[in-house]
């Protein structure tokens, strides 16, 4: 407790606790106050340290409030004339600057054999992304959680907006083909008239790639009319349970179809 | 192995937390053991004369590295992202104090004097947040600093000195000088630090 009026070092006080509990320590009978004594010696001995310190500071005196004031200079400290106010802790009239830490800060790096932070110089869309060209090596190696959190990340984006935008196509033509029923129960569609677009092959193609859909799921069915061509109708729900659906035979039809057919 | 090894470095500085051994052999060196020192010895040159780093080793039992610069102190404009040039510079304050005050303070001695320049532990500070958090924690965990407590206090005290990595990256001389500096002094006016800080070059 009396730790600082020891640390004094006009003060003898140490010495004088220190021959008390020699003087003590001839009393001692059981191991309990034996080790309070210990104890003792470990505090003594600590705030004879600290004292040896003190001498050795003192000697090339160091003023760490003059040293602060100096920094506080350094950092564009506003003095100006302040009249008697409440004691706070923040000085009014006393006002340092904001850009009063970056001051220093621009004075530091001198004095550091600091390695700068290495960063990508295009910047990255995820923290800790690999390097330069390597990039596709780095994604295995040394980022590995993230890295490989990012890829999954992007590649399920990709594919799920694929999904949706077949999903959604064949679910356009689906009811394309309905309502045209519809409206004509009875005249089926020539498949060709359904799918071919008149102007874009590539369309024509995913027209059918998207009606192979609707035939896989069993939401339309392709026949052969009496001129062998192939017509297209929605297949109603209500029609047969499953022993219709088991008994439509379920054929794999290649349809070939290239540019000059198209024409 | 090389080149990733010292890729891994390099991004593993980035939060200028020391890197141990244990982690390099996990993540880069794995099946190759056995030439792990020649690995590690060629990734430094590479560090070296690519870069101007070096891969020093801080801590000897435990292994454990961290990348410094080797080039003379580069005067002019550094690229530092967010506030690590005002860390720095805080840094720099509290290595100084420390030194001068004989190498080894008591953490309230240090708050003491933080308080004179408006730097409050109890308090979010408008450039450093929490101020307690960034000297007790980061700038321990960066080896900057070395924080340890001191025996039978109640409530338990602790002192600060100089960290592992603050001995490499500056040095005694450069902190005095930048004392000097800021009190418009001739170094040789502390006496006793100036002749420590000879001694230690």
């Amino acid at each position: 407790e009396n730790r600082e009026s020891m640390l004094n070092s006009k003060s003898n006080r140490l010495t004088e606790a220190l021959e008390e509990a020699n003087r003590l320590f001839g009393g001692v009978r059981r191991a309990r106050e034996a080790a309070l004594d210990a104890q003792f010696l470990v505090i003594a001995s600590n705030i004879g340290k600290e004292k040896a310190n003190e001498l050795h500071s003192e000697m090339s005196a160091f003023d760490s409030t003059a040293f602060a004031e100096d920094l506080l200079t350094f950092m564009g400290i506003n003095r100006t004339e302040v009249e008697e106010t409440d004691d706070s802790e923040d000085v009014p009239g006393e006002f340092l600057p904001s850009d009063a830490w970056q001051k220093v800060g621009e004075e530091a790096p001198k004095y550091f054999r600091r390695a700068p932070t290495f960063h990508y110089m295009m910047g990255s869309f995820k923290s800790e992304p690999p390097v330069r060209k390597q990039r596709i090596e780095r994604q295995k190696k040394a980022s590995r959680g993230k890295a490989e959190r990012a890829m999954p990340a992007q590649l399920k984006e990709m594919e799920q907006s694929h999904q949706e935008a077949t999903e959604k196509e064949v679910e356009r033509i689906l009811r394309i083909l309905q309502s045209h029923f519809e409206n004509d129960p009875n005249t089926p569609i020539s498949f060709f008239d359904f799918v071919i677009d008149p102007n874009l092959f590539a369309r024509t193609v995913e027209n059918v790639f998207h009606v192979s859909f609707l035939i896989r799921d069993g939401l339309a069915k392709i026949k052969l009319d009496e001129d062998d061509l192939p017509i297209i109708e929605p297949v109603k729900p209500s029609e047969g349970g499953e022993e219709d659906s088991r008994a439509a035979a379920r054929n794999q039809v290649v349809i070939s179809l290239d540019q000059k057919e198209w024409k | 192995q090389v080149s990733e090894l010292v890729q891994f470095l390099l991004v593993k500085d980035q939060k200028k937390i020391p890197i141990k051994r244990a982690d390099m052999l996990k993540n880069i060196i794995r099946e190759y053991r056995n030439a792990y020192s020649e690995i590690v010895k060629r990734a430094d040159r590479t560090l070296q004369e690519v870069f101007g780093l070096q891969l020093v080793e801080v801590d000897t039992k435990r292994h454990i590295y961290i990348l410094i610069n080797n080039l003379p102190h580069a005067e002019g404009q550094h690229l530092c992202r967010g506030k690590e040039k005002e860390k720095m510079g805080l840094l720099l304050v509290i290595l100084s104090f420390i030194f001068m005050k004989g190498n080894s303070v008591k953490d309230s001695a240090l708050w003491e004097f933080l308080h004179l320049l408006r730097v409050y532990p109890g308090k979010q500070h408008s450039v450093f947040g929490d101020v307690r958090k960034l000297v007790t924690e980061e700038f321990v965990r960066q080896k900057y600093l070395e924080t340890t407590p001191i025996p039978l206090t109640d409530p338990p005290e602790f002192k600060f000195q100089w960290g592992p990595r603050a001995e490499k990256e500056t040095s005694k001389r450069d902190v005095l000088n930048f004392v000097a500096k800021m009190q418009g002094k001739d170094p040789a006016f502390g006496a006793t630090q100036f002749s420590e800080a000879e001694a230690n070059t």
